[in-house]
């Protein structure tokens, strides 16, 4: 349902501005991290509120690019929702084809089992994941951040409700041929399943980039910090205020990916979270 | 089904390609669920089991004791007498109400008596709780979803119907409010710890040429939980915007058509025709929206650290504490089964209103 095209005027005017309004508190974090740091020690409100960033500088960036641990905490959370990302595409798609297609003995206890864990958030079960990789020495490493990620049902379930929508027909010719299941999987279902796999990639890879608790739960060592969690500790010395551009800098850095991938892939975004929540 | 070669073909193959994904779901998802359940019956101090593994003590309930109950409990009639006369009064009215629009129905009755049961039985305990806090930051956690959940609802269910319209300025309406939620958690706080700033913050610097001086946002705490709930609500009114939108896109064309045909325009349209369709979307976001929020954490971490005193103390981040700091996972683990029953509770209402959708 789309109402008349043209909005009233008023209405224009006050939504836009709204919008605007909403998007300050990040051009200020642009606008500040590309201002010198002894200018924001005195005002944040430069020019224009601090909106616009004059006089310029790219010395923030280039502090943190050259010190400290920002690069590592950048490295680290791309490494980590890399691999977490590939991990549940790979294990969501075969599972997902599974639970769609194939009628094997277990299926109807195994996926009720499985669409259950929807319902219970990182939140709940984190003490015992963290006892679970104190048990193994296993903490304070990459694969520590990345691996419970890949536990969580939203993919596999939606990667079955993808598949269970493929018509039956598609199927019916190849398996008269004499194709398998995995054939089926790779020759038919991956290259019709395309669009879901970019938005199953991207939400993903966008969960895992934001997440907070795991990592901050299971990695101590400074080397190990995702740019989360690495970014929150630099919060610390805020008050005092010094290296102010740095951090807005270090903010800017940490959204980076996330604003790229929002750029491209806004549509898919969109239609992943709107899928994702139409359980 | 085909015939019996095929089937126990068909279960060797079934078997192989969910492999992968149980290898990750039942050790790092169901086992660890079922754990911590178990941990939480035992007096588990983390650092102590570190070096003797045999440290922990089985204690049965006595850590959901500890959390729910107290001593010297009572019963009283006065106890936020106003709060409660509201609640009980306004449930009564609108179980009336629904029952004279639509007839009894079982759910109904049950909401009914589960909001009474909440309202005049469970809010007139007093007494000297085993651990007042824990109730402080229940009380804190849902005042904060009290808050950010009907705000962001009505902006968005606003927006939507506003943005809910072809053509270019629309779309990037859309995607402007939409843009805050991709940011992280700590992305988030770290701007609005500045906005709020006293002394150089964005607001600050707004009322500094009226010689206001800036409330101090996050360290007052009649106004601190409030601040972190308006930076939720910036955060994630495009979640809601979004669903919203894809609601009314299943709106029939033809029945706005018959309205207008019919007269009906701007306002009554809204109220009659577009609010009415969506109600049920509205009803499944909102209760989506109490499910993510009470699980609020970061923001009351990273902005006020709980504070000032424990008055943005939220449920998960007192359980992270009495786990990371206290080391006391028992404990924890306790708190975070009732998070978890508490939210479970949500998830079946949201059930139940989805199944009803569908029928």
């Amino acid at each position: 349902m789309m109402h008349d095209n043209k909005p009233p005027i008023w209405l224009m005017l006050s939504i836009s501005l709204l919008a605007f309004f909403w998007l300050i508190p990040v051009l200020w974090m642009f606008s500040l991290s590309l201002q010198p740091n002894d200018l924001l020690s005195r005002t944040t409100a430069n020019t224009f509120l601090g909106l616009v960033p004059i006089p310029f500088t790219l010395d923030n960036y280039k502090a943190i690019l050259d010190i400290g641990d920002t690069p590592r905490w950048f490295l680290n959370s791309l490494i980590v929702s890399g691999t977490s990302t590939l991990l549940v595409l790979a294990t969501s798609t075969l599972a997902g084809y599974a639970f769609a297609r194939i009628p094997f003995y277990g299926r109807r206890v195994v996926y009720p089992l499985v669409l259950a864990g929807l319902m219970v958030p990182e939140q709940v079960v984190f003490i015992p994941l963290y006892i679970f990789f104190s048990d193994l020495d296993a903490h304070n490493s990459l694969s520590t951040l990345a691996l419970p990620r890949v536990a969580l049902p939203i993919g596999v379930f939606l990667m079955t409700q993808f598949f269970k929508d493929v018509p039956m027909s598609l199927e019916e010719a190849a398996r008269l041929e004499g194709c398998g299941h995995w054939r089926i999987f790779i020759s038919i279902m991956l290259p019709l399943a395309r669009p879901m796999l970019i938005t199953l990639t991207i939400i993903t890879f966008l969960y895992s980039w934001n997440d907070y608790l795991w990592p901050l739960v299971s990695a101590q060592r400074r080397e190990f910090f995702t740019i989360t969690v690495g970014l929150a500790k630099i919060q610390g010395n805020f008050a005092q205020s010094q290296g102010l551009g740095q951090l807005m800098a270090s903010g800017v850095l940490a959204s980076l990916p996330v604003i790229i991938l929002y750029l491209v892939f806004q549509k898919y975004i969109l239609k992943g979270i709107a899928l994702s929540t139409d359980k | 089904m085909r015939s019996s070669p095929w089937m126990s073909h068909n279960t060797l193959s079934g078997w192989a390609f969910i492999l992968p994904y149980l290898i990750a779901f039942v050790p790092l998802l169901l086992w660890p669920f079922f754990r911590g359940i178990w941990i939480s019956f035992h007096d588990w101090n983390l650092l102590a089991v570190t070096f003797n593994p045999s440290a922990k003590v089985f204690i049965g309930l006595e850590n959901y004791v500890n959390l729910l109950w107290g001593d010297n409990l009572s019963w009283s009639l006065t106890q936020f007498p106003i709060f409660r006369l509201i609640v009980t009064g306004g449930a009564l009215y609108f179980y009336w109400r629904a029952v004279q629009a639509a007839g009894f129905n079982r759910g109904r009755l049950i909401t009914l008596l589960a909001v009474l049961f909440v309202s005049v039985v469970l809010l007139g305990l007093t007494g000297d709780w085993y651990d007042p806090r824990f109730w402080t930051v229940v009380r804190n956690t849902v005042v904060f979803v009290a808050i950010v959940v009907p705000a962001t609802t009505l902006l968005a269910l606003l927006l939507a119907i506003a943005l809910n319209r072809p053509g270019r300025w629309a779309a990037t309406m859309r995607s402007l409010f939409f843009f805050s939620q991709i940011l992280s958690v700590t992305v988030v706080t770290l701007i609005w710890q500045l906005m709020y700033g006293v002394r150089n913050g964005f607001i600050a610097n707004l009322l500094a040429p009226f010689n206001i001086a800036s409330p101090n946002w996050l360290t007052d705490d009649s106004l601190a939980m409030g601040a972190i709930a308006f930076t939720t609500i910036w955060w994630s009114v495009g979640f809601a915007l979004i669903l919203f939108l894809a609601g009314l896109q299943q709106i029939p064309g033809d029945r706005l058509e018959a309205a207008t045909l019919d007269g009906a325009t701007g306002w009554r349209k809204l109220f009659y025709i577009i609010i009415p369709s969506i109600i049920r979307t509205v009803q499944f976001v909102m209760i989506m929206q109490i499910v993510l929020h009470f699980q609020v954490f970061g923001q009351s971490q990273l902005m006020t650290q709980g504070g000032p005193g424990d008055s943005t103390n939220v449920w998960v981040r007192y359980i992270y504490q009495s786990a990371f700091r206290d080391s006391e996972i028992g404990y924890a683990s306790a708190m975070a089964t009732l998070l978890f029953a508490f939210m479970l509770i949500f998830s079946v209402i949201q059930f139940w209103v989805t199944k009803r959708q569908e029928s």
